[in-house]
């Protein structure tokens, strides 16, 4: 990837790449004389990260970092804006959440710097394809009373960036860069602009009456932030190319006008090319502050107006009221967000838009007859194979998953009581499916160690947390401190695989410093310490093979062992388990695929039914490795019982 | 099962009068489609086309179906298309062909690329060869099974299967294939290199 990177840093102004919108966010950002970069990973934004680590020392940056999480990314990002700096934070659309306790402060405070900007990158997930919800921060926009802008494809997210740095940089407020996965990862041609050599004042200001969010400046602030900040925002808003009417002299039998924002923009477009219909169309970049007044003069012109957004009606409702207020009859269309009626909702609430649903709508507004029968395609139905994400081969949690089921199997027959599980975010969430479905309760990042406490204090069942070193070090350890002081009777376990895992294998503070690009700058947490440290009762366990026996039973005997303890003692106890991401594990190490010696094989199927690993099914009456699949971590030699796994003779691991 | 071969005179006129073809990419996380987008992506960039490739994915990084549009031509369109509309799916794994049918033309004119590479699931659910057939054969007259697993034995290697089916569809695209050569060797380096070279030249010469 590196090369790749580099090309962003290195492409000529005047010339085109095929970039990737996160990729030209990044340009952007360097085309604005980007000064300091913090993120906490999360799809679809992961990539800018990346990227600026990447590119940090040699793009002159002075400070590129993977925060802890993203309250910790927007106040680190936040303060060195206060000071001077031009400053970006990105997450993914729940980030926003964690961020957000910090965001309402640095939303209304003032700084006098010159250089200040700061843009924040929040990239929304409809369809939820990698989040555990679906949700569409821009109702943030109205909570914070912040200018942002939408991009609708890759070369408007590198101008949409220079132009967010613009508006922050002379109102001196943050700006949101709203993007959503169709944008942030489509590639496409992308026009290069020339990049800004990065600089910071060298006499700054940091004066309390701007930068304090307090009783003593923070009611003027508010008062500065919204009648003077915004409504200057307001005025670009209302000026700005980004907010502009396309095809404004063409004109259908309908007297139907459209406005819209973000890639939903492209969808209309070829919504109407489907059913050959011209319609002016308001696109608008700018999503907060909305021109009103361009807004208004837009709907005096029709009869009907289609307002086409995904997800929630955060503009058809503000479209509304512009239009009540200004005292404008055209009927406006879309998902009628005071009904909670499916029916009468032109466009759905949940999941991702597409140009089909566009069309399906005007064919209900317009009543035409498409040329081809949209209904007819999307009714049929074909035996199509459900598929469930998985593990990697030779992922350490296929391993954890056994050891866990085995012991929760002899603990419950021991105890008579119920064992629940509290699942967090993470790869390991796959351990919620068959073969292991160990999940009861799961919200977001850094939730199970407190949701294990509230079934605890009122049942006398067992309950166990799952959480992995990287959430765990982002929002676990608060809730984790919780249960220690309120001796809640909870086993934790902690599944120490060294990264981030499911994001792309990025690094933590825990991540071993030797191992990622930037490690030589950082401090690695030992996190055994940082336990011991706490006073709770802690055990430790890592994966090493050919001592004491087998590794799946010494965790399987651990946790039975450490099950019984929780509650004989109605306390707390914590397990971590030691095993590195495969991903990452083979990146330094070259292992032995393993394969079935037939004539052991007696197909007693413990190796793919109750352990799992893709590389492993059952064909032909035995056992089958899968040579092209298997990653050689060699554990599946270690739980079959009929020594029939063989081809690991000099594995260390 | 026909099969041809398209001349320039044909590209001429998708381009100038549609403004843009469509793809349909479908296959499994991990399989390495987006790297596929990005080397027939930048070959149709450095001709001079206007090029957006999207992907729906997210945790199917692994094992899960992806889905991944790449469309060209002479202006910028939306990164998905409208249903009824691809002018060629490709599957890299077979039976992936199956949940993208609904981008199929109803005129059956979509060209079906399908790889013979098969991954079944967990549960015991994937199609029989006679019900693909038939699905397919109702859908499309362009039905082009690429026999993948032939060369992947003979490379030892299942990570190939985006590279001879870029081989393969060459004959299709309006490209030559120096472009496509230029950005392979962008894209990989050493020994893989070579083996994708390889790879792409099998595709190339399969019938
Ligand atoms: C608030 C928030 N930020 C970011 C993400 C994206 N994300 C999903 S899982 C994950 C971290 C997983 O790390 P770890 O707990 O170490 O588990 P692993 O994937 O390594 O198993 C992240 C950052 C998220 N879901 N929520
Ligand atoms: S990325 Fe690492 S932790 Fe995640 S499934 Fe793969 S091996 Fe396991
Ligand atoms: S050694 Fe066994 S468990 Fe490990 S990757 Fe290979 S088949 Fe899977």
């Amino acid at each position: 990837m590196r090369m790749e990177y580099l090309k962003i840093l290195k492409g000529k102004s005047g010339g085109e790449l095929f970039l990737l919108g996160n990729a030209a966010i990044a340009r952007g950002a360097l085309e604005s004389g980007i000064n300091v970069y913090t993120y906490y990973p999360g799809t679809p934004s992961s990539e800018v990260g990346e990227i600026f680590t990447i590119l940090f020392k040699e793009a002159g940056l002075n400070w590129v970092e993977s925060s802890v999480n993203e309250k910790i990314a927007i106040e680190v990002a936040g303060a060195a804006y206060a000071r001077g700096a031009k400053a970006m934070v990105g997450m993914k659309n729940v980030g926003l959440n964690v961020a957000s306790d910090a965001f309402f402060a640095l939303a209304t405070t003032h700084p006098k710097n010159k250089n200040s900007a700061i843009v924040v990158l929040v990239a929304d997930d409809p369809q939820q394809y990698s989040s555990a919800v679906e949700m569409d921060s821009r109702y943030y926009l109205k909570l914070l009373k912040i200018p942002a802008l939408e991009p609708s494809n890759p070369q408007e997210c590198l101008d949409y960036t220079k132009s967010a740095f613009e508006i922050s940089r002379e109102l001196k407020i943050p700006v949101i860069l709203r993007l959503v996965t169709m944008v942030a990862h489509a590639r496409s041609n992308v026009k290069l602009g020339e990049i800004i050599q990065p600089e910071i004042d060298e006499s700054f200001d940091l004066s309390p009456e701007v930068n304090v969010a307090s009783r003593l400046y923070f009611l003027d602030l508010k008062q500065d932030q919204i009648y003077n900040r915004m409504n200057r925002a307001l005025i670009i808003s209302e000026n700005s190319s980004l907010n502009r009417v396309e095809f404004e002299n063409e004109s259908n039998n309908f007297n139907l006008g459209i406005i819209t924002s973000g890639v939903s923009y492209s969808y209309v477009i070829e919504a109407l090319e489907f059913f050959n219909i011209k319609a002016p169309i308001l696109k608008l970049g700018f999503i907060n502050p909305l021109p009103e007044r361009r807004i208004v003069a837009f709907l005096k012109q029709f009869k009907k107006v289609f307002v086409v957004e995904e997800n929630d009606a955060y503009i058809e409702t503000e479209v509304l009221a512009i239009a009540q207020k200004n005292c404008v009859q055209t009927k406006i269309l879309g998902k009628d967000p005071f009904s909670y009626s499916k029916e009468s909702s032109l466009l759905n609430f949940v999941g991702e838009l597409n140009p089909t649903e566009i069309a399906l709508a005007l064919m209900k507004i317009t009543n035409l007859t498409p040329k081809i029968n949209l209904n007819q395609i999307k009714d049929k139905r074909y035996e199509t194979v459900r598929r469930r994400p998985v593990l990697c081969p030779g992922c350490p949690y296929g391993t954890i998953g056994y050891a866990l089921k085995k012991a929760v199997k002899k603990l419950k027959s021991d105890l008579g009581k119920e064992i629940y599980f509290y699942q967090d975010i993470g790869c390991y969430t796959l351990l919620s499916f068959p073969p292991y479905s160990f999940a009861n309760v799961k919200y977001c990042m850094g939730s199970s160690i407190a949701l294990a406490q509230g079934v605890a204090h009122t049942d006398d069942s067992l309950n166990i947390a799952i959480i992995g070193d990287g959430t765990f070090f982002h929002s676990g350890i608060p809730a984790l401190l919780n249960g220690i002081h309120n001796k809640a009777p909870i086993l934790v376990l902690i599944l120490d695989n060294g990264w981030i895992g499911m994001t792309g294998q990025q690094h933590h503070p825990g991540s071993d410093p030797r191992y990622y690009q930037e490690g030589s700058f950082k401090k690695q947490i030992d996190l055994g310490k940082f336990l011991q440290g706490t006073g709770a009762n802690i055990s430790i366990i890592k994966h090493q093979k050919r001592i004491e026996g087998k590794y799946s039973d010494r965790l399987s005997d651990l946790i039975y062992e450490k099950g019984h303890s929780v509650l004989e003692k109605r306390d707390i106890h914590v397990i971590v388990i030691e095993d590195e991401c495969t991903q990452k594990y083979i990146q330094r190490n070259t292992l032995e695929v393993r394969y079935i010696d037939g004539g052991q094989c007696t197909n007693c199927g413990i190796c793919y039914t109750q352990f799992y690993c893709p590389a492993l099914n059952e064909k032909d009456d035995r056992a089958q490795i899968n040579s092209n699949e298997c990653l050689g971590c060699g554990i599946c030699e270690e739980i079959c019982p009929n020594n029939a796994i063989l081809g690991g003779d000099n594995n260390e691991y | 099962m026909k099969k041809y071969v398209q001349t320039m005179q044909y590209w001429e006129e998708i381009t100038t009068n549609t403004n843009n073809y469509i793809i349909v990419i479908t296959g499994l996380g991990g399989q390495g489609l987006i790297r596929f987008l990005r080397i027939l992506g930048s070959s149709l960039v450095k001709k001079g086309y206007k090029v957006i490739t999207s992907e729906k994915h997210g945790l199917s990084q692994r094992g899960g179906n992806v889905t991944c549009f790449l469309r060209f031509g002479e202006k910028m369109v939306a990164p998905i298309p409208i249903i009824g509309s691809a002018d060629m799916i490709i599957a890299t794994e077979k039976a992936c062909i199956l949940d993208v049918l609904e981008y199929a033309k109803l005129d059956r004119s979509s060209k079906l690329i399908v790889a013979t590479y098969e991954k079944k699931s967990q549960i015991n659910d994937y199609p029989s060869e006679e019900y693909l057939l038939k699905v397919l054969n109702e859908i499309s007259d362009y039905i082009n099974f690429i026999p993948v697993m032939e060369i992947v034995a003979k490379f030892t290697n299942l990570k190939i299967i985006n590279t001879i089916i870029l081989g393969y569809i060459l004959r299709f695209l309006p490209i030559s294939e120096e472009f496509i050569n230029e950005s392979i060797n962008q894209h990989f380096a050493g020994d893989l290199l070579v083996l994708n070279q390889k790879a792409f030249e099998e595709g190339r010469d399969l019938k």
